[in-house]
């Protein structure tokens, strides 16, 4: 009798890494910092600060975008407490993470509906986390700002779902303009898309079709994963078919990565890095390859509008880097929270009236105001969806010792 | 496919399917001797790349308690890689007295050790994200000094490009593979490390000190893993701290293939795999662990003792 029921331990064992695998994204959101004021009366606000949720990814591989706009929110926070928050009354963030998965978002949400009260959500990280989790803020009327979702049809989701992340099909085809504009001699294009998530596909087709309608010529579409790490075979394939532009719409790690291996396999081109090369920390990932990657933006360090110098400054002073597309949008929805919040107390006193009341007044006063905020100046279309005025093409710059970069603006 | 992505392609696999040898020569290192599977293993695997990183000077990012922090050292690759991997080997002996000798000394279940190093590796994974958070790091350009970031195993007029770090870790996975097998079989360790395998009671009456081969076991193992997790890292970036879970899964698939507790099994088995997820066209990438994991339920089903694994007698 040796090595008992080896075969059933591995089994046993394969079902239970399984398990943990998911795990390690979704269920870990409980170690989160829970607000000490949570546990007010269900019918009115807090007495002590206002709570607004945010479910951002912390953990999962999506986590760096995540933890972008979370540092963003964090900041917001802070500005506008020492303005004095809400005519008197601060504001408190209560953090829940939500993974980068479905599920992780969804308990995210019930929590901070249901456990936290928060008057209004920020997130989740991703489009696609977003399809699932938003129905379920719309049902409970509990307003929704997408601070990162710029897949189509997103503020479509009801009527409690609106965003200030500027969708794709307006920010992705001036990056391909601005490629033509470098090289003019540009003809034949390879796409590259993550096929696996909701953004992603909604970018490439963008790009697809900005492609066609510049009259270039579409030499090969190919597909990958967010997870994948290895991008030999894809790229070349692409290469094969000698392309002088390659677009790329995927996540930071994966496009990173991707770029990294096109330029070691020989690939002397431009390429056009769609939102999810949107970070700084992509210089992590590809290093001195990334160099002279094209991003179209809706956010830049550069706008010189008063609230955004002061969010660079800090941020720079914090993190000693250049603020993210993430957390300046993160920070633009705290902020149109606080001033639609403020514009109601000016009507009446915030704290008399019932959360589901202030809820569904808040949901319809951020809309129609015009913010001034680090992305420029923002309004709403009656549909929900974010009015911006400024655009960006960035050209991706590395150090000299090709560790860090900065993203240049395109003139 | 044409002859070059064909060629491209094999080389690719054999490549990472030689990573996967060596980390699953790691779990059937310690399968051999204790009869269980240490999930930590895939945990070790990521910390291992971590600590190389962290050798070779490299800093972090802005997330972490250790925000932006390096060492005032910068080691080569090679030495980076040869601390890294010990200190590795010395967390899993860490791993093995917290996780597993106390249970065995109780004489538990083995399913109850399992779940335990279970547990290990979840707490390696946060404290490693608690740390220095969850961006991606990739190993500097100079890694593998001035080398071409690409080598042609083809003719000028038809290259096939393969990327030199693929060629290197082959390089590297190989000479540990001859040296453990040398180790194991022709050494005196190696050869008390067989006896405690064959059975643990017999060989400690035949005064081998069998704790002090667990520890040697659970260290080579663990060394194994961080050699893997650093080679990996050099190819594809540290893709966050939940990086070494896919490899535990697929580590698992490749025992299981190979033959549990066979050393040989667990290089073929890993270069099997290895060949098998090359050739998973690159849209269908998202499921190359249910190739791998088709293979294994297939293996189970016609040759339960995997492909070089002993059939076990029941001896009652």
């Amino acid at each position: 009798m040796k090595k008992p029921a080896s075969l059933t331990t591995a089994l046993f064992i394969i079902c239970a890494v399984l398990l943990t695998a998911c795990g390690g994204g979704a269920n870990t959101n409980t170690n989160e910092k829970t607000n000490s004021a949570t546990n007010t009366s269900t019918t009115t606000s807090t007495s002590g600060a206002i709570l607004i949720g945010i479910a951002l990814a912390q953990t999962s591989n999506v986590a760096l975008l995540g933890q972008e706009g979370f540092v963003g929110s964090k900041m917001a926070e802070k500005y506008f407490n020492d303005q004095g928050g809400i005519n008197g009354t601060p504001i408190r963030l209560v953090m829940q993470d939500t993974g980068g998965d479905e599920a992780g978002a969804i308990n995210a949400f019930q929590t901070l509906i249901n456990k936290d009260k928060v008057v209004g959500i920020v997130g989740p990280t991703l489009s696609q986390q977003a399809f699932s989790a938003d129905p379920i803020a719309d049902r409970a009327k509990v307003p929704v700002f997408g601070a990162s979702n710029t897949a189509k049809g997103i503020p479509e989701i009801g009527e409690y779902v609106s965003r200030v992340s500027a969708p794709v099909s307006i920010v992705a085809p001036n990056s391909v303009k601005a490629a033509i504009k470098l090289n003019p001699q540009i003809k034949r294009v390879a796409v590259f898309y993550a096929q696996n998530d909701a953004f992603n596909k909604s970018e490439t087709e963008i790009f697809q079709k900005t492609v066609k309608e510049q009259g270039l010529e579409l030499v090969t579409v190919q597909k990958f994963q967010t997870t994948d790490t290895d991008f030999q075979a894809p790229a070349t394939n692409a290469l094969n078919l000698k392309p002088d532009l390659v677009i790329i719409s995927g996540l930071a790690a994966d496009g990173g990565n991707l770029v990294r291996q096109l330029r070691e396999l020989g690939y002397k081109g431009i390429i056009v890095g769609g939102n999810g090369f949107n970070t700084p920390n992509i210089f992590s990932v590809c290093k001195a390859l990334c160099d002279g990657v094209l991003v179209a933006q809706a956010y830049s360090p550069e706008y010189p509008g008063k609230i955004n110098v002061e969010f660079r400054k800090a941020y720079v002073d914090q993190y000693k880097k250049e603020p993210a597309q993430f957390s300046a949008q993160s920070f633009t929805a705290v902020q149109v929270y606080v001033e639609a919040l403020k514009a109601l107390d000016k009507k009446t006193k915030i704290s008399t009236i019932p959360l589901n009341q202030l809820r569904t007044e808040l949901n319809k006063q951020r809309i129609t105001g015009k913010y001034d905020t680090p992305l420029g100046e923002i309004s709403f279309t009656p549909g929900r969806d974010i009015v911006q005025k400024e655009f960006y093409v960035s050209q991706l710059k590395v150090d000299k010792d090709g560790n860090n970069g900065k993203f240049v603006l395109v003139k | 496919m044409d002859m070059t992505l064909f060629l491209q392609q094999f080389l690719n696999g054999l490549s990472i399917g030689s990573v996967y040898a060596i980390f699953a020569l790691g779990y059937t290192l310690v399968y051999s001797i204790l009869g269980i599977i240490n999930l930590a293993h895939g945990a070790v695997f990521t910390l291992g790349a971590y600590l190389t990183y962290t050798l070779m000077g490299s800093a972090f990012g802005f997330n972490g308690l250790l925000a932006n922090a390096k060492l005032p050292i910068q080691l080569p690759f090679a030495i980076a890689l040869i601390v890294g991997s010990t200190l590795a080997g010395l967390v899993g002996v860490a791993v093995e007295r917290i996780a597993f000798q106390p249970l065995r000394r109780k004489g538990s279940d083995p399913l109850l050790t399992v779940v335990s190093s279970l547990g290990v590796s979840v707490v390696i994974v946060n404290l490693i994200q608690y740390l220095v958070g969850a961006e991606s790091y990739t190993f500097p350009a100079t890694t593998y000094g001035n080398l071409p970031p690409a080598l042609n195993f083809g003719t000028p007029e038809n290259p096939i490009p393969i990327r030199t770090v693929q060629v290197m870790i082959f390089a590297v996975s190989m000479v540990i593979v001859a040296i453990l097998t040398y180790f194991i079989s022709s050494t005196k360790y190696g050869k008390a490390m067989q006896a405690i395998a064959e059975d643990p009671t017999t060989a400690s009456l035949l005064g081998i000190n069998t704790d002090r081969y667990i520890i040697l076991t659970f260290f080579i193992s663990s060394f194994l893993a961080g050699v893997a997790g650093t080679l990996v890292a050099s190819s594809v970036s540290i893709a966050g701290p939940y990086f070494g879970i896919g490899f535990g899964l697929r580590g698992l698939a490749v025992i299981v293939l190979g033959g549990l507790g066979s050393i040989p099994g667990a290089v073929l088995g890993g270069l099997v795999i290895g060949l098998v997820e090359a050739f998973v066209p690159g849209e269908y990438s998202g499921y190359k662990d249910a190739v791998a994991f088709g293979i294994l339920f297939i293996m189970l089903l016609v040759r339960p003792q995997g492909l070089l694994g002993r059939r076990l007698i029941q001896k009652v």
